[in-house]
């Protein structure tokens, strides 16, 4: 797919720009605009996290499309968008899981350029560690179905591990000793403020209108047909209407008379202070229920699987701290004086088979572009491409067609659970 | 062993707080991080003669043997790192220790310097008064050998007459308040403060240590650390007069506005917090020190900062209150309460008059550049900030740390959470909210804690599940 240029593009971040403005003092342009509310967009799009924001711009940027409004009742990231561990990875376990994620990892690669904005993505590799035979096997899976669909993946013994990570114990000493590992060389960590501004400030200069602290309190239905939407500000009117709102899907689509079979869980996270660097991978262990990753400023970040029990409360639990530092420590012992700061907790629009909810719905002119669980800020880019491009053209991309909302009547579920449930 | 009420700090509202209702027949838990007991204004070294020198010593050493003949199961070097509600009460993690539960729960933690930022305060040297008077007190160490005392608030005589008595040269003290304005409401001051105030300004007038009101460091210079810093005076709205820049030579200088309290307890059991007319957040409570929380007491600092007297007088009356609460007699007669409410209620008057005269200077921010930064952890600057609010669309203080993240490395925005609510309202032309420093102040693990110490070993319950090797 490619990108038109004939856009209008944001004032460009340049060196010779900076020493501009840092020897001149001429300041830099808004990152985007404030608008009024138009009466009518020919596309609402409800949600400013990354898909949302990336919806709007592939809109604009590759159909032209550019009468968009993004409506955002916070203000754009505050959702899972601005919480989330930012692990890029496609080393899924379907055929279609792999081929879609392997696309949006491939729009991560070009990101910044395309944006013109720094996103570092840091593609420093992704290991993921099984304890037990039956992991092992489903690693020796996902690494054949990765390599078919041409994505750098394979396993890899202990003693390869210990020398892509010296600090994790692969002794027998722990309880659930370490037995090998699935190492994919272009996963990697992204720095996701970055990429929902760059997304918010390219749609903006094509002309989509962002506007925060707006909320969606009813979507208008006549005749099977989406009317618009009504918010906090006014009524808008609009022949097509996204829903980009994660953890919210559920009550979102509620207002649109569309039932989905979502459940929403807390995902929590937490922070350490900053270390002198040691980690260059992202270490995630399934059995262990827990990950690591080391940001550019040091701090470890942990996560873990969804809170056991489904809730739209965003508050950390003494029980996932005290348990993530268990398992982080049978990992890598040497961590043990190292200190929590803080942690914190996101909405997770869980679905059954742990793939995502995207296309048409039975209420013509409304899309969905939800069920992104623990997993969805990797597919903003390519959920983005994709939707925009369905909205514009009404034909549904072949790469998502196999999430949409019928699979789960017609009963062809797309099962990633055994590669997404704690590796995000 | 489940206690009828945990009093977490032992400074002098705590230890006020535990003897009392130890006294009234209470089981009482008293913990605190510092291996001491006396909080910040009893501090001492690990040999007592440390602290005879202090202020009120004998009070304090009758309130330990009070409390060393009492009952009360006092743990020192125990950090309250995690605090949530049970069924019948309250159970809280302390580092290095099992947890504590307790029907009742005061919160005593006292207050940490508020400090402001401006150009050059990242370097070495740079240090808020009660750095500073920490280090003397706790380890009898002087943070320079020439230094600019400098800030707003009484706090700043005894730092800098006892840096002059370690042996430091004090350049001068720079105080941005108008002290002579508390000359206009003479009843409101005790006599005590009046003779305590003139021995302070005795021992600068002997050292000849100059004193100058209205004026405020703006900023510090230095290579690898400070070597001098600029003084200037203050118009009404705190702006700097111009030409009334100088520079002074010194290779330390301390620079606060007053104290903040420390509210991360009560603050993740959901109490109720209000703004103090000095800026600060404080714990809402009424009368008899209840919070908005059922079974949540608050003494001292936390209530709003008034000093050391008030926080033992309330830290009595709370010891009382949780005493009756518990089903036991109080310990004074009716009459005692009476006064001791009275006595309060003239604390706090006199509080009120003190952060009215040393309010931080309004025009604080116009100190700073646009490369000034504001949160040191992150090394974010004043241009980010602003950018937050103008360019991103920022409008309340939550979004401004997501947008640029002050307050989220090292301080967890202790140090830079005051300046930047401050900022944000300002940019968005309106007044600070109390909804604003919550933002900054909420901190659901209190005190950061090693991951040994949250992974186990086991507690009494067996919860925990790791053991180490
Ligand atoms: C702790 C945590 C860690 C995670 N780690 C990873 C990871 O490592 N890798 C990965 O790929 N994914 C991860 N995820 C998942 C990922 O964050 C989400 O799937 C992704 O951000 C979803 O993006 P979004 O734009 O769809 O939703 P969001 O960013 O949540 O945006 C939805 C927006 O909709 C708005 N909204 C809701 N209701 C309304 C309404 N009625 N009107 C207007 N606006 C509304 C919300 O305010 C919100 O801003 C993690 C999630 C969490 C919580
Ligand atoms: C650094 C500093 C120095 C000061 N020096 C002086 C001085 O020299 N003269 C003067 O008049 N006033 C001084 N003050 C002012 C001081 O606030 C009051 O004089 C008085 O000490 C207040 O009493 P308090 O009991 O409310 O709090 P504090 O005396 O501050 O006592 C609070 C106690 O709670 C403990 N604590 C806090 N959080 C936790 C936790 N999570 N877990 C366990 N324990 C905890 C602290 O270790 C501390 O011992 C100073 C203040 C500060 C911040």
């Amino acid at each position: 797919m490619k990108l038109r240029r004939s856009l209008p593009r944001p004032a460009r971040y340049s060196g010779f720009g900076l020493l501009r403005h840092a020897l001149g003092g001429a300041p830099w342009p808004p990152v985007w605009r404030r608008h009024d509310l138009r009466d009518r967009y020919d596309v609402v799009v409800i949600g400013g996290g990354v898909h949302g924001l990336a919806t709007a711009y592939y809109l604009a940027a590759n159909h032209g499309v550019n009468n968009v409004a993004v409506l955002e009742r916070g203000y754009l990231g505050g959702g899972a968008s601005g919480r989330n561990t930012a692990i890029i990875r496609s080393n899924y376990l379907t055929p279609e899981g792999v081929a879609f994620y392997h696309r949006s990892v491939r729009l991560y690669e070009s990101l910044a350029a395309d944006l013109n904005f720094n996103v570092m993505f840091s593609q420093r590799g992704h290991l993921t560690l099984a304890h037990t035979d039956s992991a092992l096997r489903t690693m020796r899976w996902r690494a054949e179905v990765n390599k078919l669909q041409g994505v750098d993946s394979s396993l890899v013994g202990r003693s390869e591990i210990g020398s892509l990570v010296p600090h994790l114990d692969v002794s027998d000493r722990p309880r659930f000793p370490i037995l090998g590992g699935l190492w994919h060389p272009p996963g990697g960590i992204v720095r996701h403020d970055a990429v929902v501004w760059g997304y918010a400030r390219g749609a903006d200069a094509a002309g989509v209108h962002l506007h925060q602290d707006t909320e969606v309190v009813g979507i208008d239905v006549t005749g099977g047909r989406v009317q618009g939407v009504r918010t906090n500000r006014g009524r808008i009117a609009a022949p097509a209407v996204v829903a980009c709102t994660a953890g919210w899907a559920s009550t979102v689509c509620d207002l649109a008379g569309v039932a989905l079979p979502i459940t929403t869980f807390p995902l929590q996270a937490a922070v350490t202070e900053p270390v002198r660097p040691f980690l260059d991978t992202v270490v995630v262990s399934g059995t262990r229920h827990v990950y690591v990753s080391q940001t550019d400023r040091g701090e470890l970040v942990f996560g873990a699987a969804v809170d056991p029990f489904p809730s739209y409360s965003s508050r950390g639990s003494l029980e996932f701290t005290e348990g993530v530092a268990a398992h982080v420590l049978e990992l890598m012992p040497a961590l043990a004086p190292v200190r929590i700061l803080r942690q914190w907790a996101g909405l997770c629009d869980m679905t059954p088979d742990f793939s995502p909810v995207m296309g048409p719905t039975p209420v013509e002119g409304f899309y969905v572009d939800v069920g992104w669980g623990t997993y969805g800020f990797k597919a903003g880019p390519v959920a983005g491409e994709t939707m925009a491009s369905l909205v514009a053209t009404g034909k549904t991309p072949d790469l998502i067609a196999p999430f949409d909302l019928a699979r789960f009547t017609d009963g062809r579920l797309v099962g990633e659970r055994g590669a997404a449930a704690v590796g995000h | 062993m489940n206690h009828d009420v945990a009093v977490v700090g032992a400074g002098p509202a705590g230890l006020a707080t535990a003897v009392t209702a130890a006294r009234a027949g209470c089981r009482v838990a008293l913990l605190d991080s510092a291996p001491r007991l006396g909080g910040q204004f009893w501090r001492h070294g690990a040999s007592e003669s440390s602290g005879r020198e202090h202020q009120a010593w004998s009070v304090f050493a009758a309130l330990r043997a009070d409390l060393l003949d009492s009952e009360v199961d006092y743990t020192a070097a125990a950090a309250v790192w995690f605090v949530e509600s049970t069924p019948d009460g309250f159970r809280l993690q302390v580092t290095g220790h099992p947890p504590v539960r307790a029907r009742r729960l005061v919160v005593a933690t006292g207050a940490y310097d508020r400090a402001l930022p401006f150009p050059g305060w990242d370097l070495p040297g740079v240090v808020t008064p009660g750095a500073a008077q920490a280090l003397l007190k706790g380890s009898g160490v002087a943070v320079g050998a020439r230094v600019v005392v400098a800030g707003a608030g009484p706090f700043l005589l005894p730092v800098a007459t006892g840096l002059l008595a370690a042996g430091a040269r004090v350049a001068g003290v720079y105080e941005a308040g108008e002290p002579l304005r508390y000359a206009r409401r003479p009843g409101a001051i005790a006599l005590g403060k009046l003779a305590e105030a003139a021995r302070y300004a005795a021992t600068l007038a002997r050292h000849r240590v100059p004193y100058r009101t209205g004026h405020a460091v703006v900023a510090a210079h230095g290579e690898s650390a400070v070597s001098s810093v600029e003084v200037g005076r203050l118009d009404r709205h705190g702006a700097v007069v111009s030409g009334s820049r100088r520079s002074i030579g010194c290779d330390a200088v301390t620079v606060g506005y007053g104290f903040t309290p420390q509210l991360e307890l009560p603050l993740a059991l959901g109490c109720g917090t209000w703004l103090d007319v000095d800026g600060s957040l404080v714990l809402e409570v009424d009368v008899a020190g209840r919070t908005t929380v059922p079974g949540v007491y608050a003494a001292g600092e936390v209530t709003g900062v008034g000093g050391a007297d008030l926080a033992l007088t309330e830290g009595r009356l709370v010891g009382a209150v949780v005493a009756l609460a518990s089903g036991r007699r109080s310990p004074y007669p009716d009459s005692v309460l009476t006064r001791m409410l009275d006595r309060r209620a003239s604390q706090r008057r006199f509080a009120r008059l003190m952060h009215e005269v040393h309010a931080p200077p309004a025009g604080w921010p116009s100190w700073l550049d646009d490369s000034t930064l504001v949160c040191r952890c992150e090394e974010v600057p004043l241009a980010r900030v602003r950018a937050a609010v103008t360019d991103l669309g920022a409008t309340d203080a939550r979004t401004v740390r997501g947008l640029c993240r002050t307050g989220m490395g090292w301080c967890q925005g202790r140090t830079c959470g005051y300046a930047t609510a401050a900022l944000t309202a300002r940019l968005g032309g309106r007044a600070l909210t109390a909804a604003d420093l919550v933002a900054y102040a909420r901190r659901p693990i209190a005190q950061p804690v090693p991951l040994a110490e949250l992974a186990g070993p086991a507690d009494q319950s067996g919860g925990k599940r790791y053991r180490p090797a």
